[in-house]
């Protein structure tokens, strides 16, 4: 009951935190970000998360680490946005949908994985997490400039996870390192499906030039 | 009437003539050749430790009458080996197939059954007419963090054998060889060579689903093979052949983000061009100029030897040609 409560708070809490040195970062990326170089970057998150992923399932330990580890998805891990969809929905998706997807996603994965990091018991997984956590956030910036430069809106609503829908957060150990190993894999599914929507992309909007004018957005 | 018996190689089999009393008088024949009474125990057949050979039609006559009182197909087999099972999705994101086959022969009939479980939900894998041991799957759901799982059951009358695959979505993508791969020399040009193909028929959405390609080429006279990725384009151009060698090329295929190369291409054979050799006597002239030079150049003593037999004839001129060169060696070792 009050976990969950305090799971909220942080996890909002954390997510406003990263707006301030956002400005900063958004000022380099303001110039010339184009869906190529989102495209880009999507690569290389998938690359450094099959580092980050090994070194995490192997400090939740077996059977967390193990290839074969198949187990089967529980309703509790619905919070973490999944990547799987339909078809020809995916096929019929137009470009803002497809952007606004991509968008939320990320934005709450990166809060998901932000909890995780305040939690991690060693000093390397630490410093791995945040410098995943920091390349992810360029990452949803530069989806969000994308969609400005296409005068698409941003996606509001909260920046955390939705509102509890009655599953309890896990309080158990193994409960709670299911949710972690699932959170990785929709991580990396997600990196996958990126390339694949940014390829669509790609293909329908030619390169577009990107001015960030974070200040006008408010954030 | 009539049956069908399986059997185990090196199992002893035993026969009976159908309703017959043991102590009937009774033939046995084998694809219609008697057996010997040495096999029969009454009116049993005995066969031990049967092989392959022993398969055929197997007839019990009624010893006085010779009426067919039995008749029996033996076929002589194995229980199956656990099979071999591949999945690949060679027209991602449409779905995948599976294919299999037994790594040794059963000699028997055998029945394959598969079935294919994602997360919960069972799929159909629908059988490909041709070729026999194949199904096909269409994915319902993109992007999926589930991992597929594939049981194939081999069943036979001896016996039977599974095995199982796991996998993810992405794990599985192999593209088809790219198709008709076009290798040709380039006019006025000696080291390049202008290789071209095509995106594999089987791939169904290049567009959305972009291939990348791996070219590889060496000359046929050596064994080294240079390579090249490409992200872009389905041609390419070598520009470092060897001038007039004739070169091997050939192309794979592969999802630009994921899954794994495909099968190298059928490979191509092309020479780059060459200058067209010129009138066969200015050739010639060039060679005589050049052995004149150096003779005068290498041994200036001999010259006056051979003056007086140069008139003579192409004998003497030989003799001439050997102490000219005799004395050059010399000379050439005092200096």
């Amino acid at each position: 009951g009050d976990s969950w409560g305090i799971f909220t708070f942080l996890c909002a809490a954390l997510c406003n935190l990263p707006a301030l040195p956002a400005l900063n970062c958004s000022e380099e990326l303001g110039a010339g970000q184009s869906i190529q170089q989102t495209y880009d970057l999507t690569r290389y998150l998938e690359h450094q998360l099959r580092t980050l992923a090994g070194t995490y399932l192997n400090y939740l330990g077996p059977p967390f680490n193990e290839p074969d580890f198949n187990p089967p998805r529980l309703a509790r891990a619905e919070r973490v946005p999944s990547a799987t969809v339909d078809l020809d929905l995916w096929r019929g998706l137009t470009d803002n949908a497809r952007l606004a997807a991509n968008y939320r996603a990320y934005s709450r994965l990166l809060c998901y994985l932000r909890v995780l990091d305040g939690q991690v018991g060693t000093a390397e997984l630490r410093h791995r997490l945040a410098h995943f956590c920091a390349s992810l956030q360029g990452l949803v910036l530069s989806i969000g400039g994308v969609m400005s430069s296409l005068g698409y809106p941003l996606p509001t609503g909260p920046a955390g996870p939705p509102a509890p829908s009655g599953a309890p957060v896990a309080s158990n150990d193994f409960l709670k390192k299911m949710d972690d190993f699932w959170l990785l894999k929709e991580l990396q599914t997600w990196l996958w499906r990126s390339a694949k929507d940014f390829n669509r992309l790609k293909k329908k909007v030619p390169p577009a030039v990107v001015t960030l004018r974070l200040e006008a957005r408010g954030f | 009437d009539s049956h069908i018996q399986y059997e185990r190689v090196g199992a002893d089999v035993t026969m009976k003539c159908g309703s017959m009393d043991w102590d009937a008088a009774v033939t046995w024949t084998a694809n219609g050749t008697d057996i010997d009474e040495s096999h029969l125990n009454g009116s049993y057949l005995i066969l031990k430790n049967v092989d392959l050979s022993q398969s055929g039609q197997y007839s019990c006559y009624e010893g006085s009458s010779w009426h067919l009182k039995y008749q029996t197909s033996l076929r002589v087999g194995t229980p199956p080996k656990e099979p071999v099972l591949m999945c690949r999705s060679n027209n991602y994101p449409k779905g995948f197939y599976c294919s299999w086959h037994l790594p040794t022969p059963t000699y028997i009939p055998n029945t394959f059954n598969i079935s294919v479980i994602h997360g919960t939900k069972d799929m159909v894998c629908e059988k490909d007419a041709v070729p026999k041991n194949r199904c096909h799957i269409r994915y319902l759901q993109l992007f999926s963090t589930v991992k597929y799982k594939v049981t194939l059951t081999v069943t036979n009358a001896l016996g039977k054998n599974f095995t199982t695959l796991t996998f993810d979505e992405f794990a599985i993508v192999k593209p088809d060889p790219p198709e008709s791969v076009v290798a040709k020399p380039v006019p006025n040009n000696p080291r390049r060579l202008e290789v071209s193909w095509q995106n594999p028929s089987s791939w169904p959405d290049p567009e959305s689903f972009p291939l990348k390609f791996f070219l590889r080429y060496r000359p046929l006279i050596l064994d080294q093979w240079q390579h090249v990725e490409l992200s872009d384009g389905t041609s390419h151009t070598i520009t470092d052949a060897y001038a007039g060698k004739e070169y091997i090329i050939q192309v794979a295929a592969k999802d630009n983000d994921i899954g794994t190369w495909s099968d190298w291409s059928v490979a191509v054979h092309a020479t780059p061009w060459t200058e067209e050799p010129k009138h066969l006597t200015t050739e010639a002239q060039i060679t005589e100029t050049t052995s004149a030079s150096t003779s005068s150049f290498m041994a200036p003593p001999t010259t006056k030897i051979c003056d007086k037999g140069a008139m003579v004839g192409s004998g003497a001129v030989a003799v001439c040609w050997t102490a000219g060169l005799v004395m050059a060696a010399y000379s050439v070792l005092f200096i």
